[in-house]
């Protein structure tokens, strides 16, 4: 008599895609875009007050260096913290740093998409102040890698949406508000999130970008080394 | 009013005890003390008054550690609707109005402590370095005054935004709104800041330091809302940021018991 076999076919990568983007929500491919559209908007009521020119570009450029990033990291923290079967997850064969990446990478495709769109319609309309098109991606991604990182590390760590959010927020507010003291220090000015912004691309900036980079990614390391133990990620308080 | 107060007990009780509060203002607290830079009330003259100083605390405090409280309560009520706790607490003899009021008053008291317990340590520190004992009663009013109403009004939005836009785009678009409404020049963009209506509490510390604090009745958008600092405006400025954190509260409300009017 022939045995049946209940092994069930491991499936195909588009189709675990599929499944992890179904997961991520709809606020992974929204959160992206919608911060965009908030500093478009925000540009319009900069304009409709009669800001100039150079006021406008900088916002917009604002947009895309700041709250693209803050948006993602504070979705990003959402999406580890989020699962509601996560005992499930961590019974199958499937890693959960891969199952816990390709729902981040869903998150990252929907913000390189957008903010490449968001420069592209910046750079046909004459609105884009930033550095050279091909360097664009420089605006955007090094702060994004960096937040997004610490918010998750932050997220695994704690296991609290609440201190990874609120740390997160603090942070990017604390940026903000103290620019010029960040800026004027040797040892902070590599760190600083929005130097293209606020400071501009002159001396610096490549350096800047540089670190951010390099320390995002190493941010991304320690979660990827955290969560070859991610039974610690089983007792978060609250979504 | 005693089933007010029994649910604003329980409220405050679980709220309390939320790991994350404590930890949330503890680390937003301890970052803008050590970073305030020389504009901050650390670095103030040594004959600057006791209320000039306490004001300088509670607006120091009030530029972030409300953020950590509009992230603890966003998903109170989201919360109750997910784990399926919100019908069964309906089904209590209670009235939901005062269920959400009872909810509302627990959880601010609940958030508040944390930041109380700031300018209460914030006073110690500096009644020891200036040696003036008033210190710490400047420390109550200036929580009461400058930071209380804020937290009002964020706790007001925070407990029932999330119902319509869920918890998570809630806290990004509060943080962007915190930055937007409260220390934007409104010379660089339309915005709230320098208002009556600014929750960080230009208005009552300009009031209390006697000098203005950031941007109150800087001229900018909305030049109704931006009058002389003084003690009138910082009553004002209290009153309608406590009655603005009600008004989500009310259409909440109104909301919810017309979706259970339709379903019954």
């Amino acid at each position: 008599m022939a045995q049946h076999s209940w092994r069930i076919p491991p499936p195909a990568a588009p189709q675990l895609w599929r499944y992890e983007a179904r997961r991520a929500g709809w606020a992974a491919g929204v959160a992206a875009p919608a911060a965009l559209l908030v500093a478009a908007a925000m540009a319009l009521l900069a304009g409709n007050g009669g800001a100039g020119r150079r006021q406008i570009g900088d916002l917009l450029l604002t947009g895309l260096e700041a709250l693209l990033p803050l948006a993602v990291a504070m979705t990003a923290v959402t999406l580890v913290a989020r699962d509601g079967c996560r005992e499930l997850q961590l019974a199958l064969p499937t890693r959960y740093a891969h199952t816990l990446g390709r729902r981040l990478g869903v998150l990252a495709l929907a913000a390189a998409l957008s903010a490449l769109v968001y420069s592209a319609g910046l750079g046909l309309t004459g609105w884009w102040t930033g550095p050279d098109p091909l360097a664009s991606p420089l605006v955007w991604a090094p702060p994004t890698i960096w937040l997004a990182a610490l918010a998750v590390l932050l997220a695994v760590l704690g296991r609290s949406v609440v201190v990874a959010t609120s740390a997160v927020a603090g942070l990017w507010l604390c940026e903000q508000i103290f620019a010029a003291m960040l800026v004027g220090h040797d040892w902070t000015r590599p760190f600083f999130l929005f130097t293209t912004s606020r400071v501009g691309t002159g001396e610096g900036w490549l350096t800047n970008r540089l670190v951010l980079t390099l320390t995002g990614l190493l941010l991304v390391a320690v979660v990827a080394l955290l969560l070859r133990r991610p039974h610690l990620l089983l007792s978060e308080e609250e979504e | 009013m005693s089933e007010l107060l029994a649910v604003g007990r329980y409220e405050f009780r679980m709220q309390v005890r939320k790991r994350s509060l404590w930890l949330a203002t503890l680390v937003l607290a301890t970052v803008i003390a050590l970073f305030q830079g020389p504009r901050g009330p650390r670095y103030l003259p040594a004959d600057a008054t006791a209320p000039e100083v306490m004001a300088g605390w509670a607006l120091l405090f009030g530029i972030v550690v409300p953020l950590g409280f509009g992230m603890v309560l966003a998903d109170r009520l989201v919360r109750d609707r997910r784990l399926g706790t919100a019908p069964l607490l309906e089904s209590l003899p209670i009235r939901p109005g005062l269920l959400l009021a009872g909810k509302y008053l627990g959880g601010l008291a609940a958030t508040a402590l944390p930041a109380l317990l700031a300018m209460l340590l914030a006073g110690g520190y500096e009644t020891v370095h200036r040696g003036d004992p008033l210190m710490l009663g400047w420390a109550v009013l200036g929580f009461a005054v400058v930071m209380l109403p804020g937290l009002a009004f964020v706790a007001g939005f925070a407990l029932t935004c999330p119902l319509a836009i869920s918890a998570p785009l809630f806290r990004v678009l509060f943080v962007g709104y915190w930055f937007w409404g409260n220390m934007l020049t409104p010379d660089f963009l339309p915005s709230l800041t320098g208002t009556l209506v600014t929750p960080i509490g230009d208005y009552p510390a300009s009031w209390l330091s006697g000098e203005l604090a950031l941007f109150a009745g800087v001229p900018g958008w909305l030049s109704f809302l931006r009058p002389e600092p003084g003690a009138g405006s910082a009553l004002l400025s209290v009153a309608l940021l406590v009655l603005l954190g009600l008004l989500p509260l009310l259409v909440a409300h109104t909301v919810l018991s017309r979706r259970r009017q339709h379903a019954a």
